[in-house]
């Protein structure tokens, strides 16, 4: 017996055969977000499009991100209230709030609220053209498909996510506000002041750059998942899913490592 | 050599599929205003031969070339002059669903030729005009016209900026017979007009008589007849009798 | 629905930073007092007599020549209140809700707008006075005995 058809090697093949195709899986994200950046810094652009986008993913998920941010920073004031009560530091919820808002939670609720609405979306959308050959289509109208459809996509939901997470920053402060004032008798005046006066702009400077790369890795698992969908309509659904999911999960990972080199400022 | 140097020449090209191949050393040919039909049966690779002479696919050998000079790879600047003298009609039409009809048939002139959007619509109206369409769709959407419209909004798209190849691609696939032979009847109207080169590829006897000068048939991934269109019928090739006996 | 978001999120910005500043004070009347610690005592915080609001911290400033801290009150022209009154500064909590309350004295004369409180006691080091219970200096005797 050959030492290729042992049996033994079975999980070891299987396990190098995932390694390799998650390596592949990897350079294939990689060589895409090389050739979507560079199709958006070097022309020809189509700001039309990035436009179209911009509002598409910017304007149209202020709701959606404007509620997730008022409960969360109100359910952030209660939970903030309970620990502060154990050593009888209550006070200083309205700084913590703030801090943990400008700094984590807004750029990563609205990151994650974009990641389910926009990358979804974006994925459908490029697949379904994928799928009935419109990518193809557009190569033969001689314009890239990069061009104008995933640099733009990518620009907006960079430019998108910032400004959303300054709403969020914001929103999400007043829910915190809301709470204790309504419910915790502080005085608004007073949490005001202390939320105005004790955050930096680097807490909030460091959560836009967070929102930054956010979009980018928003943008880029939709178009990516959607580019690469095969399989009609089933196909189109899963990179959907798929986007959705990846984008999540990259979020979070990216959220860490960047919170690291933010700390050791 | 003193033969004319085909338009477009597929030189020994073979294409693989997960080591499968497809296409096995294929050669075949198309002269400077001729119109070719390939035929054959499904999944004997008639798209894939269509996308590799577009540089939407790269064959694992051999070259497809243009005027002589072979195709460059996918994302070239030189493959811009391919796609900017031809065009090409999608087996399901494949019109962007976000644009109107006149949006779509100006595509090309607006996003990669620098037309400004005013001369764009009247060249897209007059594109129209030639695939029998009035300015009356011309704000529709695609997902407002019939199977049989978007065909002739994705013809009037592929020719409005007067290309040398025409490429098409199953082109009455999914239509009734009435709107079939409309659409061929365009097709040679258009291919005539323009006098440029075309390449159907389609199961479709009828229609593949129709539109041909030239016909070749595919099978198991080699050129197994090429002839005239009116030999078609007499040819006593084995692949080509089962296929148009089995077929009519 | 966009627009609504944006719309409260400018007007509470906005709020953010604009409570507290009273720049014009048109309805109230202003006070002033030293004391010699404001501990968290914020701009913005209460006033109160007997419980009841009846004025705002609108500035805490040091004074750099006798290093006290010199407090502005703006308080409610309604609330008239004797010269002899006394400003103390206490907390709701430990570490927090500092706020001033003044105890009313008997004097028939009222503090004219701009007037100084004189009668002042200022925050008590709640942490400092912990940290002697918790950890008591050293005697000084106890030094050697070691």
């Amino acid at each position: 017996m050959t030492l290729a058809g042992a049996h033994w090697l079975t999980p070891v093949r299987a396990t190098g055969r995932l390694a390799l195709a998650a390596l592949a899986t990897v350079g294939a994200i990689a060589l895409f977000a090389i050739r979507g950046l560079t199709a958006m810094f070097i022309g020809p652009w189509f700001p039309g499009q990035a436009l179209r986008q911009f509002i598409a993913i910017g304007f149209y998920s202020l709701p959606v991100v404007g509620l997730t941010a008022v409960f969360t920073g109100a359910a952030l004031a209660l939970n903030i209230y309970t620990g502060g009560g154990r050593f009888n530091a209550e006070q200083i919820m309205p700084q913590i709030v703030a801090l943990g808002i400008t700094r984590e939670l807004g750029p990563v609720l609205a990151a994650l609220m974009l990641a389910g609405r926009v990358s979804a979306t974006i994925a459908a959308e490029i697949g379904a053209m994928r799928a009935t050959e419109q990518i193809d289509a557009m190569r033969t109208l001689s314009t890239d498909p990069f061009r104008y459809l995933v640099a733009p996509r990518m620009a907006a939901a960079m430019i998108a996510l910032p400004l959303l997470t300054l709403v969020a920053d914001i929103v999400g402060i007043g829910g915190g506000w809301l709470v204790a004032t309504l419910t915790l008798d502080f005085n608004p005046v007073v949490y005001a002041r202390s939320t105005v006066d004790f955050v930096e702009a680097w807490d909030v400077g460091s959560g836009l750059i967070k929102a930054v790369v956010f979009g980018f890795i928003i943008a880029l698992m939709g178009c990516y998942q959607g580019y690469t969908a095969s399989g009609g309509a089933r196909g189109v659904g899963r990179a959907a899913t798929q986007a959705m999911v990846s984008a999540g999960i990259l979020i979070f990972a990216m959220d860490y490592v960047l919170t690291t080199l933010f700390t050791e400022r | 050599m003193s033969a004319p140097i085909p338009r477009l020449e597929w030189k020994a090209v073979t294409k693989r599929f997960g080591g499968e191949p497809v296409l096995d050393g294929l050669n075949l040919s198309v002269e400077a205003g001729r119109s070719l039909v390939i035929i054959g049966g499904s999944g004997q690779g008639k798209s894939v031969m269509l996308k590799l002479a577009l540089g939407l696919l790269r064959p694992d050998a051999g070259t497809v070339l243009l005027d002589g000079k072979p195709l460059p790879g996918l994302a070239g600047r030189a493959q811009r002059r391919l796609y900017d003298r031809a065009g090409v009609l999608f087996q399901g039409a494949a019109l962007f669903d976000s644009l109107t009809v006149w949006e779509n048939v100006a595509f090309r002139l607006t996003n990669a030729d620098g037309v400004s959007p005013a001369k764009a619509r009247i060249r897209a109206l007059a594109a129209l005009e030639q695939v029998r369409l009035t300015d009356a769709v011309a704000n529709l959407y695609p997902a407002e016209l019939s199977g049989g419209m978007q065909k002739r909004v994705a013809l009037a798209r592929a020719i409005v900026a007067d290309p040398d190849v025409l490429f098409f691609d199953e082109p009455t696939t999914g239509l009734d017979p009435v709107t079939a032979s409309a659409i061929n009847a365009l097709i040679v109207d258009q291919v005539k007009r323009l006098g440029c080169t075309a390449v159907s590829i389609t199961h479709d006897l009828a229609s593949a008589r129709v539109i041909a000068d030239d016909i070749a048939m595919l099978h198991a991934g080699a050129i197994v007849w090429r002839g005239r269109s009116e030999e078609l019928a007499t040819t006593d090739n084995r692949q080509v009798r089962r296929f148009v006996d089995g077929g009519a | 629905m966009g627009v609504v978001v944006l719309g409260l999120a400018t007007a509470f910005l906005v709020y953010l930073f604009t409570a507290g500043d009273f720049g014009g004070a048109k309805r109230s009347y202003p006070l002033f007092a030293r004391f010699g610690q404001v501990g968290a005592l914020a701009q913005g915080a209460d006033v109160r007599v007997a419980g009841v609001k009846v004025g705002t911290v609108s500035k805490v400033t040091l004074d750099p020549a006798t290093f006290f801290a010199r407090t502005q009150l703006a308080m409610d022209p309604a609330v008239k209140l004797p010269t002899d009154s006394t400003a103390k500064i206490t907390s709701d909590g430990l570490l927090g809700g500092a706020h001033v309350v003044i105890e009313p004295g008997g004097s028939p004369d009222n503090l004219a707008p701009g007037a100084e409180i004189l009668n002042t006691q200022g925050a008590v080091d709640l942490l400092g006075l912990i940290g002697e219970v918790v950890r008591p200096k050293p005697a000084p005797a106890d030094t050697g005995a070691k």
